[in-house]
């Protein structure tokens, strides 16, 4: 047997991309295996809307990343008309929400300022690999103590306003500050999206602050479109490869990881090929890397039970309208319509579309996120994120899509009414589709819920941060490791990293 | 008036009625939610039976599982540290389990029908553990304790006293066999295992049948010293045998509060039952081999053989600078042997490298006053009592 690779990359989606790349840069030899015809995975016109900007981390570890972003704003939209227009800038949204209340608007910068420090303290431990917690090594402790050093440095009474907001529901803090409901609605909404949480629910102001992270640290900016969309990034992503030597084989599922003397030193396809490797790495999300690639017998029971238990669950499904013209949006100008166009006119509004997802079943009155696209051209589409599409709905997708679709269309249509005369073609992907056709369980965006018993060095589970698993030789660098998903590169980036150090 | 004492009360044994009745002292405990006898008239008489007679234990309260599919084999092979994989049917083996840490949750025996059919006997509930395990294995488990009643018989004459039960060529079973009969118009299981060192067995059959089994084996030793035994009695006999007990001689790991007080098999001494070059994984191997490569075991399970005849119950162990280096897990004069003996967890190198001066601080109590007696203690072998007779096939017989 002979090491015929440095590294194999099980999966093509853009974290495993980022991390073959960083390592064929440092003279490795890569072979990625896609089960999928295309790469990219996940980043996808059918999945993603709006992304933030690669870090600069990721893209210097790249030698630098040539793709362009268009800054968005955000529209939240209102029944009667009065949108509230966010940019990201302090001054431009200061002077929009007095428009509605002067006292939302001074609270508002107050309120940004609090969750923007506390959003800088979490970021430096956001980029860097988490400590392991299960190890007792001297580095590890010290990492921790300096997250907590990093908290403890924004001064004794933000501490303890942090120590207070940590687990707090964004509900309550959001009410206790705003007045107006459309803007509560929309914070309320980024805390939510693509979780598992409604904004009455515990821990999701933490959902909000890891967002901001991510987002410049601010709450309404560092929202972008790809310029070109998510084709342009993949490709990119792809010349780079081939600049780089990455050898890529699509349509080559992996059945299982090859392991000897409890070492992982190769992959065995579907279709029997065996290919080794010095070190194997997974895109794959957890469960799918434990339970299938590592298999179950190879594993500790409590190992088991933390991957049976981790959350998964998608909540997203992505409805693609294909338009003839242009829809009118009561009170909008054709300018307005280039933003992010969010439906979620208040926190009450939200809980309720929240409710039945909490039992697997659906609400006729979703959320939704909005991005018009091809404006200009006479084909435009408008692509729609509606949130709490519960995996596995109750109802069954197969029976309820249309249904679903049409009610979907129906809310649109109380701020577009000319909404439904535009429809040529419409297409949803739900978070099964997702599981079945990307190959991620729960169709989950993050590939596991973004919440605090599933984040940092408890991410995916305990003992197997720091993109190691718990076989020697097989890592993780998918969004289900720290710090998850939202198309940043992060997790390829530190596990190209981890595995430059262990080798 | 109605009875405002509101609790559970222990469950009764399918053999409390004759147990029950052979009680003159009505000392009872609680077995896993059994109340069974501690001691039916002395220990001292229960013990001597089982050196010098036959002696019936009710073992129902002990934890027994079925384990049964197509991957039975490869499940309790995954399950537990030892490998298991050219077990032979109709066999008996003992095990231990642990967790990821590769830390000690307990030890017990594990009963092989076929590839696709087991049964685990064990002291700590692991119905739970057993179906996470599971996962991914074709297996399914039944919790058999209340479905199974089980006796021990065990001591010098059990062979002869169970001949007389109507089990046919007994004696020509080997230690850790077992073999199904047919009894009095009922289905026994004999297994040729026990926890009192000596040549002994142990029966399981279905409840309905226990009362007609109890008395028809009573009958049976009539002439060979048959006694019923209680819990005491087992204690000292398995001290004597140099067997570890869960959560005496070592905590289950699943139960310690604080972590550093869980034991890998190599600090209770019982490294010879992890076989780390099987074939395939197994709980715990992971930490354990790295335990193994690193050296880093931090305490050991060693026997002592003690200076005086006064009994080191739960003695501090000391070296020769009276530094605090281990504790006695389990003591007992020995009558048999005429030694005073213990078990002790000690931590390393003591035990291990260091052998010598090592002395147990004794409390021994005299009509409201302890003595304190400062005795020097000799590292043995942990099976201080293993007669000849006890793996002897054909096993003695007796008239």
């Amino acid at each position: 047997m002979s090491d015929n690779y440095d590294v194999i990359v099980i999966g093509a989606g853009h974290n495993g991309l980022v991390c073959a790349n960083i390592l064929a840069k440092k003279n490795r030899k890569v072979l990625i295996c896609e089960a999928r015809e295309n790469c990219g995975g996940l980043v996808e016109e059918s999945i993603t809307n709006f992304v933030p900007q690669i870090p600069l981390s990721v893209s210097s570890s790249l030698g630098g990343l040539p793709v362009k972003y268009k800054a968005k704003s955000t529209i939240a939209l209102s029944e009667s008309g009065q949108h509230i227009q966010l940019v990201g800038n302090q001054h431009i949204d200061h002077k929009v929400i007095s428009g509605y209340s002067t006292k939302d608007a001074d609270r508002y910068i107050e309120f940004h300022d609090k969750m923007s420090s506390f959003s800088k303290a979490l970021g430096s431990f956001m980029m860097a690999s988490p400590p392991r917690i299960m190890n007792n090594t001297f580095s590890d402790y010290f990492k921790l103590f300096k997250l907590g050093m990093n908290v403890r440095m924004l001064g004794k009474k933000k501490f303890n306003e942090f120590a207070r907001m940590i687990g707090l529901n964004i509900a309550d803090e959001l009410e206790d500050n705003f007045e107006n409901t459309l803007l509560q609605g929309l914070i309320a909404h980024d805390a939510v999206l693509g979780s598992n949480l409604g904004p009455r629910s515990p821990g999701s102001l933490i959902n909000l602050l890891y967002r901001m992270a991510t987002h410049d640290n601010s709450i309404f900016g560092g929202i972008y479109e790809i310029d070109g969309g998510s084709k342009a990034f993949v490709d990119t992503l792809l010349d780079m490869s081939n600049k780089n030597k990455v050898e890529i084989k699509t349509s080559s599922s992996v059945k299982r990881c090859i392991t000897e003397n409890d070492k992982a030193v190769g992959v065995e396809l579907h279709n029997g090929e065996k290919i080794y490797a010095k070190k194997i790495i997974s895109n794959a999300d957890p469960r799918s890397t434990y339970f299938s690639l590592l298999g179950t017998e190879n594993l500790d029971t409590d190992v088991k039970r933390r991957i049976k238990h981790h959350r998964s669950k998608g909540k997203v499904a992505k409805l693609s309208l294909s338009l003839n013209k242009l829809p009118e949006f009561i009170n909008c100008n054709k300018e307005d319509l280039e933003s992010r166009m969010v439906i979620a006119p208040s926190i009450d509004y939200i809980e309720e579309t929240f409710n039945p997802s909490k039992f697997d079943k659906l609400s006729m009155e979703p959320i939704l996120e909005m991005k018009l696209k091809n404006s200009e051209q006479s084909n435009p589409v408008l692509d729609i994120q509606v949130q709490y599409a519960s995996y596995g709905a109750k109802e069954g997708w197969d029976k309820i899509k249309d249904n679903y679709i049409d009610a979907v269309v129906k809310l649109i249509s109380k701020y577009a009414p000319d909404i439904e005369s535009c429809i040529e073609t419409q297409a949803i992907v739900t978070p099964d589709d997702i599981e079945k056709d990307f190959h991620v369980t729960g169709g989950h965006w993050h590939h596991g819920e973004i919440q605090i018993d599933q984040l940092f060095m408890l991410r995916p589970i305990p003992g197997a941060s720091q993109y190691r698993t718990h076989l020697d030789g097989l890592y993780m660098c998918g969004a289900g490791t720290h710090p998850g998903g939202g198309l940043t590169g992060i997790p390829g980036k530190n596990a190209a990293q981890v595995i430059l150090e262990d080798s | 008036m109605t009875n405002d004492l509101r609790f559970t009360a222990l469950k009764k044994t399918p053999f409390h009625s004759r147990t029950s009745l052979a009680s003159r002292t009505n000392k009872y405990y609680n077995w896993n939610g059994f109340t069974v006898p501690t001691e039916y008239s002395t220990t001292e008489l229960e013990y001597t039976a089982a050196r010098n007679g036959t002696s019936v234990m009710d073992l129902t309260p002990m934890c027994k599982y079925m384990i049964k599919g197509s991957d039975a084999n490869r499940f309790v092979d995954y399950l537990v540290t030892r490998d298991l994989s050219q077990m032979e049917d109709n066999t008996v083996a003992y095990i231990i389990w642990c967790n990821e840490d590769g830390k000690v949750m307990d030890d017990g025996t594990i009963f092989k029908f076929s590839d696709s059919k087991f049964m685990l006997c064990c002291a700590v509930k692991i119905y739970n553990w057993l179906h996470d395990s599971g996962e991914g294995f074709n297996v399914t488990f039944e919790d058999a304790t209340d479905t199974t009643a089980a006796l021990a018989i065990q001591g010098p004459t059990s062979c002869s006293t169970l001949k007389n039960f109507g089990a046919d060529e007994l004696e020509l079973l080997k230690p850790f066999g077992m073999k199904e009969f047919h009894i009095n118009g009922y289905e026994v299981l004999i297994s040729r295992t026990g926890f009192t060192g000596d040549l002994g067995y142990e029966l399981w059959t279905d409840p309905a049948n226990a009362e007609n089994m109890w008395d028809s084996i009573m009958e049976a030793g009539k002439e060979l010293k048959i006694r019923p035994f209680g819990m005491n009695a087992l204690e000292m006999t398995r001290i004597e045998a140099g067997f570890i007990q869960t959560n005496t001689d070592f905590m289950a790991a699943e139960d310690t509060l604080r972590p550093v007080r869980m034991r890998s098999p190599y600090e209770i001494g019982m490294g010879w039952m992890v076989h780390l070059n099987k074939e395939s994984y197994f709980v715990g191997k992971q930490a354990l081999k790295k335990e193994k490569e690193k050296g880093n075991s931090e305490r050991c399970l060693v026997g002592l053989d003690i200076d005086g005849d006064k009994p080191a119950v739960g003695s501090v162990i000391y070296n020769e600078k009276k530094e605090d280096i281990g504790i006695v897990t389990a003591a007992m004069w020995s009558p048999t042997m005429k030694r005073n003996v213990a078990l002790a967890s000690l931590r390393r190198p003591y035990g291990i490298k260091i052998k010598e001066n090592i002395f147990a601080e004794i409390y021994h109590p005299e009509e409201l006053e302890y003595k304190k007696i400062w005795a020097k203690c000799k590292i043995v072998k942990r099976q201080f009592f293993s007669p000849e007779r006890r793996n002897k096939v054909p096993a003695d017989l007796y008239e």
